[in-house]
């Protein structure tokens, strides 16, 4: 390790940090803003669910380089580019949970809000999708967390992340900027994996309350 | 008031859940609706607030159609309490008792102290208010149910078997507390349960169903267990209605006997002197009867020894004359070790012993008297 090197480089090494959460956290809350009416309307008409959950399934398994160059002729080497595909891997973690969370409510629960006289769209706002916070919110987590992690893939494209500590550490045969880029990625997830759980506290109080 | 009028609910596949139902639930009664699963009580109970809409026939409540009204504000009338108590888990206890109130406008401030009122009216500390369902035990849960059902007061309490998900003691407790604040509040009340024993406990008149959606009777209870109208109806009542028909028979025409009572600072020399073959040991200060003693075993005890020390039989049970019911009056015969019930006064004082002969009499009269009742029905048919 050569620990002169990282204040050194502090301006580049935080412009890249940046990029990295940008990369990894933009394409989670889309996925989520997607998930929830496309999940909503999956956990009500249930022939709905198992195409679109398939045409996820399959989204999902090819892998991020190659869905990146599928993506290219599109829209070139731009961030747009990373954050569509990693939107799109996001969709099927994200996805699957607000559908699990939403069907995870209590059918009593559900009649009986019915039966007060609640309407469809209101016991969806403040019944069912309350909720749903906790098991959606454990979607989000492995979204953003995968998100961050992806995101580096991006620097073979030419989209800058940490992924640039990798290739150019690598190219130059200096492992401290690899071990910089490995480390900061995981105290990136980390730490915004612990924003997400402190966020579902506030939003769920009744999880934490004890017999 | 609710009436059925020949209301039929007939599923896609053919299924006949419900069939032909004419019933009428009076202003200010507890209807009970019973029989075996699948027999079509809990999707009667449904229909009214229309969680189920009905193939044929129609629903009034008060006289208007219910299918004349928008579904979300028919239901803000009436009450619901089901067996898994639907409680909102994601709300505190004053929260879900406030939800109705709040749906219909009232501030958040004001429907909670409501609530905080009928925390305590359902038997519940208030300090529960800020805590999550999940917190509570499940007879707190139902009674919060309870209490969630009465926040806006409606007219209407529907209740699909409320406290069949708890263990019978807290059973009875919540059983006690639904009559009390029935005393009180005069509503409306349709339930369902499958336990005939709630059904005639709770129920002003007992709805028995056949298995496929059709009614076997509808009668108060003491006249299901008096006369059932058909064999169905006698062997779903149970083997031993003629027993529990007589928890509806008050003592008051019961002949009472003077009680060999002595109070236990007497000497057994005393005691023996009285002649009775049993005694009613009763306690010195109080009158309360604290057990029998057999005058043949007092030989053997010293003349002055008191009664007090002389080793009674257990009581088992006594009776409040007039106020407990003909079937308290024979348990208590029956537990006695000299074969007759201690009848007590409210305060706990003896007043007297019954006999099996005096019970029998008793048992007798209310029979005949019945039976007079049941001719007169039949001579005019309610409409």
């Amino acid at each position: 390790m050569t620990w002169s090197w990282i204040p050194q480089n502090g301006a580049l090494i935080w412009q890249l940090t940046r990029e990295n959460l940008y990369l990894g956290v933009v394409p989670a809350l889309i996925g989520l803003v997607i998930s929830l009416p496309v999940g909503i309307l999956a956990a009500r008409w249930r022939w709905f669910y198992p195409p679109m959950l398939a045409l996820f399934n399959i989204l999902y398994a090819i892998p991020s380089l190659a869905l990146f160059i599928a993506l290219i002729p599109a829209f070139g080497l731009t961030d747009t580019t990373v954050i569509i595909a990693l939107t799109i891997f996001s969709l099927c973690v994200i996805l699957p949970n607000v559908v699990a969370g939403l069907r995870q409510v209590p059918a009593s629960v559900k009649q009986a809000a019915t039966a007060m006289g609640y309407g469809p769209v209101r016991r969806l706002a403040t019944v069912e999708l309350p909720l749903a916070v906790p098991v959606i919110f454990a979607g989000l987590r492995i979204a953003v967390v995968a998100g961050i992690s992806l995101a580096s893939i991006g620097q073979l494209i030419g989209v800058s992340s940490l992924g640039y500590l990798f290739i150019d550490g690598l190219q130059r045969s200096f492992p401290t900027e690899i071990w910089v880029g490995v480390v900061l990625i995981v105290v990136l997830a980390l730490a915004c994996d612990l924003i997400l759980v402190a966020i579902r506290r506030v939003l769920t109080p009744w999880t934490a309350a004890r017999s | 008031m609710i009436t059925f009028e020949a209301v039929t609910k007939r599923y896609p596949d053919g299924t006949v859940a419900v069939d032909d139902l004419s019933l009428v639930v009076p202003d200010g009664q507890i209807v009970v609706l019973v029989g075996p699963s699948g027999c079509g009580k809990t999707t009667s109970l449904r229909m009214i607030n229309r969680l189920i809409d009905p193939s044929e026939g129609k629903i009034l409540l008060d006289g208007t159609d219910i299918r004349t009204r928008p579904p979300a504000q028919l239901r803000r009338g009436i009450g619901y309490v089901i067996q898994q108590t639907g409680l909102f888990p994601h709300r505190t206890i004053e929260d879900n008792i406030a939800t109705v109130p709040v749906l219909n406008g009232v501030g958040r401030g004001q429907a909670r102290a409501r609530a905080r009122e009928l925390i305590s009216q359902v038997g519940l500390d208030e300090n529960l208010a800020r805590r999550y369902p999940h917190q509570l035990s499940g007879g707190q849960q139902q009674r919060v149910g309870v209490a969630r059902a009465l926040a806006a007061d409606p007219p209407v309490l529907l209740m699909d078997e409320p406290f069949s998900a708890v263990d019978p003691v807290v059973r009875a407790s919540l059983q006690d507390q639904l009559l009390s604040l029935q005393a009180e509040l005069h509503k409306t009340i349709v339930m369902v349960t499958h336990d005939i024993e709630e059904a005639i406990k709770l129920g002003d008149t007992v709805a028995l169903f056949h298995p496929h959606g059709t009614l076997a009777q509808v009668a108060p209870p003491q006249q299901l267990l008096a006369a059932p109208a058909d064999d169905y109806v006698a062997g779903f009542v149970g083997f031993d209605r003629g027993i529990r028909r007589l928890s509806f028979v008050p003592t008051g025409g019961l002949q009472l006997s003077p009680a060999p009572a002595v109070p236990a600072d007497t000497t057994v020399t005393q005691a023996r002197a009285a002649g009775h073959p049993w005694i009613v040991v009763t306690d010195a200060a109080s009158g309360a009867p604290r057990g029998w003693i057999e005058t043949a075993r007092l030989e053997a005890v010293s003349g002055e020894t008191l009664l007090g020390q002389a080793g009674t039989e257990p009581l088992g049970r006594s009776f409040v004359a007039g106020t407990d019911s003909l079937r308290a009056a024979l348990d208590a015969a029956v537990l006695s070790p000299a074969g007759q019930a201690v009848a007590v006064d409210e305060a706990g004082r003896v007043v007297g012993t019954a006999s099996f002969d005096q019970l029998r009499a008793a048992i007798q009269a209310e029979t005949a008297a019945e039976q007079a009742a049941a001719e007169l029905r039949q001579a005019e048919p309610s409409p």
